[in-house]
């Protein structure tokens, strides 16, 4: 053979090897994450789920049912915000006023989610 | 194990190197029938395919030790697992590999038999080992000190990518190129001396095309690894890179010679003509390649040592030179303009003087001495006393925490001498030889930080300051320095308007961290992007405020103004103390509030204050009350303003004190 067909061949080589084993290798790792993440939002969805969480009771509003809470991060669901949530019993509004730090249980099947449960937080 | 990865990196980029131009250089020579040439090109060839073999080798040595430094043990080294994962998991490892590959695939191409009678098969053949032999080795860039470089890492590495095969092209020239000249010398080597002559004129032609590109990407370079002249001359990577340059500015003196009085002299076809200055210019080529190859060695020890921007600079000088030194001084101003006019006439005659023949010798020792005259009277005035401290950079960001622990250490061991306001009116400063400094008078650039850290740390004797450097923590001390900052920028804040001054940004915000009960911490800096209303607030006296606030917050949120509101008496309870109502939604800062206090408290003396920080984090207003309803429209229109204002395309605020 010729020696600059050997090296066209080669340089040809090199680059269809190269370019399909990175296509390859791409796109195997792409559609890989997008399962990935649909199993993930497959399992969380429609699923009753349960947190606890820290924070600090800013407002009441006892004719709606609903507790302001500054509250940390909860896990899969909601970025550390002020937000309104729904008590599941009026017990639960009464036994906390504005100001307390507390750490609460919310459970349900996002969005459809409630505080479950409270408890005051002892700051030193 | 330093010294090995040393050696072993100078071998591999110096073998590296070689490869790419040594095959370079076969190309450029272009084929030959003569049988010395043949022979050369086949000395060079089988060289280059020892050579392969050492860059391998090498490089597996250098891979060994980064597997060692990577794994903090000595012994991982020579675990093949180990190196293994470094191969496969870091960025490093993953850039060898591509190398190593290359690096086989060039020595099995140096060992195929091609026949390359034909010209095409000989360019084709020849070209491919100079292709792969810079495959392999421009990768080298993505695993540097280019790869580190953030943000334009793509940038960084394409710079010292054309960098470093530029460099191949030239120092590994160098030696082949030697060689043929030499044997074309000797009496049984004539028939190859056109062919040398021939291949010495373009290489020195390539070689000047390669130097430029060298220089270009090499001053590129330095600006983002080293930055400054005090990373030059106060770091150990900047001396290194004086180092490199001192042996290449030889090694260029050499190549100007070669290039301008020897290869002249090759002129000729004459069997003798021409000899004695080929075997010169042999020996001054292997001069140069010696030079090259100790600038390698010096790049070897670049390439482990960090870059200067990421270290401190140690000033090594007494003064410094800064236009800052000219402000309020006319005589000395109008000094420097007169010198730098001569200087720049100075610099007109040498250019002249370079481009024209017939009046060089005049012209230059004209531009000489007008450059020294010029140099003479300009630059004196621009001289500033300088510490080896003076371009350090603060450790400790100016943050509220930091500030307020300046200001305790300030109250216990400053303010006995410089009052406590900062006015230099302390009662023990009284008795000193010179009066205590004003630390309230504006942050001037004559003053670096790194300045503050060297009276504090050493005193000044003539003074009558004493130093703290063993009393305080070099924290500490940059804790005052951040107060001292603060304390200064906030007496120029007394000024500040309660409206926005559209355009003019000059207040920087402090940053700091907070937290609403037992919630994590978030920090100011966080709401980059967004207007924040900073509320210092007191009860019962700013409780009409807070309700009026409070009743706005949908609206303040429409414009995407976040509040954040701090009690000046630092409360744990500060939430429940507002009580129900009405109903207070923004944060209530119940952690760190004693520090943004103490900060933000310099800014305003006033009970209650609310300070107004732009997207980019400078403080733009501040309304000082004792916390009474006041009208809000004012306000939300100079949060729209903010919102509308253009931004500026300079870089927020450093979160370090120049």
């Amino acid at each position: 053979m010729r020696a600059w067909k050997a090296v066209v061949l080669i340089n040809l080589a090199l680059i269809v090897g190269g370019g399909w084993g990175y296509a390859v290798w791409g796109l195997r790792t792409a559609r890989l994450e997008r399962e990935l993440a649909v199993a993930r939002a497959a399992a969380l969805a429609g699923v009753e789920r349960e947190w606890i969480v820290e924070g600090v009771v800013r407002a009441i509003f006892p004719e709606l049912n609903v507790l302001v809470i500054t509250h940390g991060d909860i896990r899969d669901y909601m970025p550390a915000m002020t937000m309104g949530f729904r008590v599941t019993s009026p017990k639960i509004q009464e036994a906390v006023s504005v100001g307390d730090a507390v750490r609460f249980t919310l459970r349900g099947v996002p969005p459809n989610v409630a505080v479950t449960a409270i408890q005051k937080i002892i700051t030193r | 194990m330093y010294a090995l990865g040393l050696i072993a990196r100078w071998v591999h980029l110096t073998s590296s190197l070689f490869l790419v131009g040594a095959s370079a250089m076969i190309v450029i020579a272009g084929p030959s029938d003569r049988s010395t040439a043949r022979r050369w090109e086949h000395r060079i060839l089988s060289s280059a395919r020892g050579l392969a073999v050492v860059a391998f080798a090498s490089g597996l040595v250098v891979l060994g030790v980064q597997t060692a430094l990577f794994e903090g043990r000595a012994a991982a080294a020579l675990e093949v697992g180990a190196i293994g994962r470094v191969l496969v998991e870091t960025q490093t490892g993953r850039v060898w590999l591509v190398r190593f590959a290359f690096l086989v695939m060039l020595a099995a191409f140096l060992l195929l038999r091609l026949s390359v009678e034909r010209r095409a098969d000989w360019r084709a053949a020849r070209g491919e080992v100079a292709l792969l032999g810079a495959a392999a080795l421009v990768p080298i860039a993505a695993a540097g000190h280019a790869a580190a470089v953030d943000p334009d890492t793509a940038r960084a590495i394409a710079f010292d990518g054309l960098h470093v095969v530029v460099a191949g092209v030239w120092v590994g020239g160098l030696l082949p190129l030697a060689l043929l000249l030499r044997t074309a010398a000797t009496s049984e080597g004539a028939d190859a001396r056109p062919y040398a002559v021939l291949a010495a004129r373009r290489f020195s032609r390539l070689a000047l095309g390669a130097m430029v590109m060298l220089a270009v990407t090499g001053a590129l370079l330095a600006t983002i690894h080293v930055g400054s002249v005090a990373g030059f001359v106060g770091t150990s990577y900047g001396r290194l890179l004086l180092a490199k340059l001192v042996l290449l500015g030889i090694a260029l003196l050499l190549a100007a010679v070669n290039r301008t009085v020897l290869l002249a002299r090759l002129a000729g076809d004459g069997p003798t003509v021409g000899r004695p200055a080929m075997r010169r210019l042999s020996g001054f080529v292997v001069a140069e390649g010696l030079l090259a190859l100790a600038i390698l060695a010096v790049v070897a020890a670049l390439s482990v040592t960090p870059p200067a921007r990421h270290e401190a600079p140690v000033w090594p000088f007494g003064i410094r030179l800064s236009v800052a030194a000219l402000e309020g001084a006319t005589a000395e101003a109008t000094r420097t303009l007169i010198g730098s006019q001569i200087a720049v006439l100075g610099l007109v005659a040498m250019i002249a003087g370079v481009i024209l023949r017939t009046w060089r010798l005049p012209l230059v020792a004209l531009a000489l001495v007008a450059l020294g005259a010029g140099a003479g009277l300009a630059l004196p005035p621009l001289a500033i006393d300088a510490y080896p401290t003076t371009y350090l950079r603060p450790s400790v960001p100016y943050q509220a925490a930091s500030i307020a622990s300046g200001a305790a250490l300030y109250r216990e061991s400053c303010a006995a001498c410089h009052g406590s306001e900062g006015a230099g009116d302390g009662l023990a400063g009284l008795a000193l030889p010179r009066p205590p400094a004003d630390l309230r008078a504006p942050h001037t650039a004559q003053h670096t930080a790194g300045d503050l850290f060297w009276w504090l740390t050493n005193g000044i004797p003539a003074a009558g300051m004493p130093g703290f450097g063993a009393r305080f923590t070099e924290e500490q001390r940059w804790d005052l320095i951040n107060f001292l900052r603060a304390l200064s920028a906030g007496y120029a804040a007394r000024g500040m308007e309660p409206s926005v001054e559209l355009g003019r940004r000059w207040l920087v915000a402090p940053d700091f961290t907070f937290a609403v009960g037992p919630t994590p911490p978030r920090a100011l800096k966080e709401y980059r992007g967004r207007v924040v209303l900073l509320v210092l607030y007191h009860l019962p006296g700013a409780r009409p405020r807070m309700s009026q606030l409070a009743g706005r917050e949908g609206t303040l949120a429409a414009l995407g103004a976040e509040v954040i509101a701090v009690p000046t008496d630092a409360a744990p309870d500060a939430i429940r103390r507002l009580g129900a109502e009405p109903r207070v939604l923004f944060p209530i800062v119940t952690q760190g509030a004693t520090a943004i206090v103490t900060a933000y408290g310099l800014f305003a003396g006033s009970p209650h204050a609310e300070f107004l920080i732009d997207r980019q984090g400078y403080i733009r207003a501040i309304a000082q009350s004792r916390g009474e309803a006041a009208e809000l429209e004012t306000l939300l229109a100079q949060i729209q303003e903010l919102n509308q204002e253009k931004t500026p395309a300079e870089a927020p605020p450093e979160e370090h004190v120049h």
